[in-house]
């Protein structure tokens, strides 16, 4: 795009440099592997405090009830310092290339997902504390629902929204992948041979992993393009 | 006796276009900046290709016509010059992207057969 040009022009040419253009600050301002960096180290360091924080009560006849406590106290703070640090670097990395970015989607999608997830939360214990306990296991939908909702969900549905704000089909691609892992979970047989504790873990590490190499990948990618 | 009405032709998009903004500078300007909270004379001289008397020069039409608000500081030593589309300039690009639409769509319908 020159000045010399004549004004106007074609108004096809126009219009292809606009969607051009708009595309080039829109892929300036992603810092893709930063948000999946920060969500894949707060995933990890979820499991300790899932670990210790859970109170595991087994009976005589080998049936345990369990409560997360640390996943109740937990993810509510880290998602929160999470979508700070995301924020803050989007903002710092973007202005660096001459771009203000804004930020304001990110936090408002990051505090909205907090109180979904601290909404479900209380309504499940609601429901637990008001109702017999179920002896069947729960329909596949509920616990569909209840993966959905869980911090590893809701992260996921949090970079289907990053995707939709960035019109980043790269993203979109990873997150689909990334929900298909937390919502239909792997299960190579530890859920039935390990401890109640112990039976969390590989999942959390599945998804950590998932995130950590998506942001690797992304990191490459924009490597390679600059 | 009067003439009995004519039904009133749609105006061609070529007589909306606003000088100001259908340039292709002064748009991509617009384009960027919509882009974003806000960009610096850098990123834009760097994206348009130009020099910076020339974008100085596009940015002050459009800053006069109010479409863009410049705003001067120093980040460090350095002295940084951050463009802000203003709510007009955002309605200028949205009509102008709008009539180009239109043309387009009147040329491919003058162009079937």
């Amino acid at each position: 795009m020159t000045s010399d040009a004549v004004p106007g022009g074609d108004p096809r040419r126009l219009l292809s440099d606009v969607r051009d253009l708009a595309h080039r600050v829109r892929r300036d301002q992603r810092v893709t592997w930063a948000a999946l960096l920060v969500l894949a180290v707060v995933t990890f360091a979820a499991i300790p405090f899932d670990w210790f924080g859970m109170q595991v009560d087994c009976k005589a006849t080998g049936e345990c009830e369990f409560d997360r406590m640390g996943v109740l106290y937990y993810w509510p703070p880290a998602l929160l310092l999470a979508y700070a640090a995301i924020a803050y670097g989007y903002r710092r990395i973007a202005r660096s290339r001459g771009v203000d970015a804004r930020i304001l989607p990110y936090v408002i999608t990051g505090v909205a997902l907090i109180v979904v997830f601290l909404g479900a939360w209380i309504s499940v214990r609601y429901y637990i504390d008001h109702n017999p306990v179920p002896t069947e296991p729960l329909p596949y939908w509920q616990m569909f629902l209840d993966r959905l909702v869980a911090p590893s969900g809701l992260i996921g549905v949090a970079l289907l929204v990053l995707a939709r704000l960035e019109r980043n089909a790269g993203l979109l691609l990873f997150t689909l992948a990334y929900l298909a892992v937390v919502l239909i979970p792997i299960d190579f047989g530890w859920q039935t041979h390990s401890s109640v504790r112990a039976e969390f873990v590989p999942q959390q590490v599945v998804n950590g992993t998932v995130l950590l190499l998506g942001a690797a990948g992304f990191a490459l990618a924009q490597r390679r393009r600059r | 006796m009067t003439a009995a009405a004519q039904p009133a032709q749609p105006a061609h998009p070529v007589t909306g276009l606003d000088d100001v903004v259908h340039q292709r500078v002064r748009l991509g300007v617009l384009t960027i900046a919509h882009e974003a909270r806000r960009v610096e004379f850098g990123y834009l001289r760097t994206q348009l290709q130009l020099t910076a008397g020339n974008l100085s020069q596009h940015l002050g039409v459009l800053e006069t016509a109010g479409l863009v608000e410049l705003e001067k500081g120093y980040e460090g030593k350095r002295g940084r010059t951050w463009i802000t589309l203003t709510p007009a300039g955002s309605t200028a690009l949205a009509e102008e992207i709008n009539r180009l639409k239109l043309l387009i769509a009147r040329v491919e319908t003058a162009e079937t057969p």
